[in-house]
């Protein structure tokens, strides 16, 4: 037989061409994971902010870095911090999406504690380097990308009331406010770190604070006669606010000035004792599929462009010193310079971590 | 031989098949019921230090719990809402239950639809619904100050009362159903049969046909109340963070404190109460069946 007549002969496969072939199914058989794997990177799944902020967070974050690296990103909106590192917790390190997006401090020091999120260095997240030193001091080195630092203010409705000036004017408001504060005030339960970084503020005002939080519970059951609504999530503090139930409130930075610039007629401001800031930071868990365009993905949130254009939209404060060309009027209620940054506090995380159980027991003892 | 074709017959007990009908639902039931709780259960005995578990077994976690009036608190309230949301739907869906099942209605179908038609959305978004009207601001301050019968605006919620009436209207339809099952059951001839030898209306209801759908109104009440005190979403929504029940409790325990531990004792203590409350409602339902 020649090798026309083989070629010819469609049943015939010479030795050649099966090798060939065998080869090619072989090296199909071996690259195929990788293939798909290749494919798969090209997804990432971030738990981020939801509701009112989805749109923000698609249009300032996720719609650009898509663009910028070509891939598709996934975006779970589910879950406050400490319910995602349920999950992450539950699912041991593999809670299906590659980046826990809005963990708070003590999240991630719980979170590395129990080795379920992977280490972050600069040489995986170069932006790294551009943070503020007292980050570190904050949550542990290497936890995470801290990419937005807002504060626990105090907002009080301007059509209701005069401005307060201390945290005494919340905890005590009927010393300020008479009886007519009555059922007006909002109290959170302390599953939000809202409500923990305000009951510091009690204590600090008896002296105490976070390893003497005895004049807290104090200032609280001489508030709770006040108090008209409790809630724990924050967002559902805004129907109060809204419907004018709600004169005065602790409440985060972003979300006063988020609510503020549509229309509710509150201000926000920072009491004399101070305020205490908070860091959102993004991990990678342990277990996350596509742990090379999560670390792209943190580096991406720490730019420098992207740093500004979220600090304005969010109404949050980069968590880079380096930006010093924010609009004047946003930087003064904002942690931008060195003096703003040394006056806030940072209470120990830890010891918060250690502590929120027996703190959320008391709370409920006295607040039921 | 009847035997033959019981579960305990000796042809059952030899053949392949019906074991392997009966394998697939109890293997469902071992991996997706049994193993988590006795992962929970044992949970429940680690002890936790700082929201992490470590592997020192411990009684602590349910003396903390029944140590503490806020969690006997919780856990009297749970029961409590239980009962109250099984006797309204009881006492609100026998009446209902009777007319669908009694009617002659060319509309019995649709009205049967209607009853039932709450189903079919959300119970967040029912609950809602009453959030609207119970709130201080809701349309129930609203009528009433219009009517001028009160002066100043009531907190209807949060408080036990308002996820009493969250959950008895959310559980209302399955009252309802079960106490049709009972009532289509029972053969109308009965209460003709007795009113025919002298008794009245009234006289047969209570003594014909209410004793004979008994285990119908017990099994609305237990499903409602198994249910009730089992919910998460009406209670934290109507009850609010200072008014808590044993499901929102556990919540807070398990993702928001993340203290896993006394999460799994407070599921473990609920998870027991409604075991034995389905073997007395199993009890109660063989002993009617016997009668």
């Amino acid at each position: 037989m020649t090798r026309s007549d083989r070629t010819k002969n469609s049943k015939f496969v010479g030795r050649r061409t099966l090798l060939k072939r065998a080869a090619g199914a072989g090296a199909f058989a071996l690259g195929a994971p990788y293939v798909i794997t290749a494919r798969a990177q090209e997804t990432l799944i971030v738990n981020t902010q939801g509701g009112e902020y989805q749109e923000l967070v698609e249009r300032v974050v996720i719609r650009p870095f898509e663009k910028k690296f070509g891939v598709k990103l996934v975006h779970d909106a589910t879950g406050t911090a400490s319910q995602d590192y349920a999950k992450i917790r539950a699912a041991r390190g593999a809670p299906g999406f590659d980046v826990a997006g809005l963990l708070t401090p003590p999240e991630v020091i719980l979170g590395v504690k129990e080795g379920l999120l992977e280490k972050v260095t600069e040489r995986e997240v170069p932006n790294l380097k551009h943070l503020w030193d007292k980050t570190w001091s904050v949550i542990p080195g290497g936890s995470g990308a801290p990419h937005t630092l807002q504060y626990a203010a105090l907002i009080y409705n301007k059509e209701k009331i005069e401005r307060p000036r201390s945290w005494a004017d919340y905890w005590e408001p009927q010393k300020k406010y008479g009886d007519k504060i009555k059922g007006h005030v909002i109290n959170y339960n302390p599953a939000n770190l809202l409500s923990v970084y305000a009951l510091i503020h009690a204590a600090q005002l008896g002296n105490g604070g976070v390893d003497n939080m005895e004049p807290a519970w104090a200032r609280l059951k001489a508030q709770k006669p006040h108090v008209g609504v409790v809630v724990t999530g924050s967002a559902e503090a805004v129907p109060h606010f809204e419907n004018g139930q709600v004169w005065i409130s602790p409440y985060w930075s972003g979300r006063s000035g988020y609510y503020i610039s549509r229309g509710l007629p509150f201000e926000m401001l920072i009491p004399q004792e101070g305020v205490i800031g908070l860091f959102d930071v993004a991990c990678v868990p342990v277990g996350a599929k596509n742990k090379k365009l999560a670390y792209e993905f943190l580096n991406y949130r720490l730019d420098k462009d992207v740093q500004r254009e979220w600090a304005l939209a969010y109404f949050t404060s980069p968590t880079r010193p380096d930006l010093t060309d924010l609009p004047k009027e946003f930087a003064a209620s904002q942690i931008v310079t060195k003096e703003q940054m040394a006056k806030t506090q940072f209470p120990d995380s830890d010891v918060i971590g250690a502590n929120r159980r027996d703190w959320t027991l008391k709370w409920q003892e006295i607040m039921a | 031989m009847a035997g033959d074709h019981g579960l305990n017959g000796p042809r059952f007990a030899r053949a392949p098949v019906p074991w392997l009908l009966v394998a697939a639902p109890m293997a469902v039931l071992l991996v997706f019921f049994a193993l988590p709780n006795a992962l929970l259960l044992s949970t429940s005995f680690l002890r936790s230090e700082a929201q992490q578990l470590t592997d020192e077994l411990t009684l602590e976690n349910y003396g903390f719990l029944f140590s503490r009036s806020l969690y006997i608190g919780a856990f009297i309230r749970t029961f409590a809402v239980g009962v109250a949301v099984g006797l309204f739907d009881v006492l609100l869906g026998y009446p209902l239950a009777y007319f669908l099942v009694r009617t002659k209605s060319r509309f019995k179908g649709l009205l049967i639809a209607l009853a039932l038609a709450p189903l079919l959305a959300s119970v967040v978004v029912r609950t809602y619904g009453w959030y609207i009207i119970l709130n201080r601001f809701g349309v129930a301050n609203d009528l009433l100050l219009g009517l001028g019968l009160i002066e100043e605006r009531i907190a209807f919620m949060p408080s036990t009362p308002a996820i009493v009436v969250g959950l008895a209207h959310a559980l209302l339809p399955y009252t309802v159903l079960t106490i049709m099952g009972s009532l289509n059951g029972i053969n109308p001839n009965l209460e003709l049969a007795a009113m025919s030898l002298g008794a009245s209306r009234t006289r047969t209801f209570f003594h014909v046909v209410l004793p004979l759908c008994l285990p119908g109104i017990a099994g609305g009440f237990i499903l409602s109340f198994s249910i009730a005190i089992s919910a998460y979403a009406t209670p934290a929504i109507l009850g609010g963070p200072a008014t808590q029940v044993m499901a929102t409790a556990i919540y807070g325990f398990m993702t928001q404190l993340l203290d896993w531990s006394i999460g799994a004792a407070l599921a473990m203590i609920l998870i027991v109460c409604s075991l034995l409350l389905l073997y007395a409602a199993a009890r109660f339902g063989a002993r009617q069946a016997a009668l």
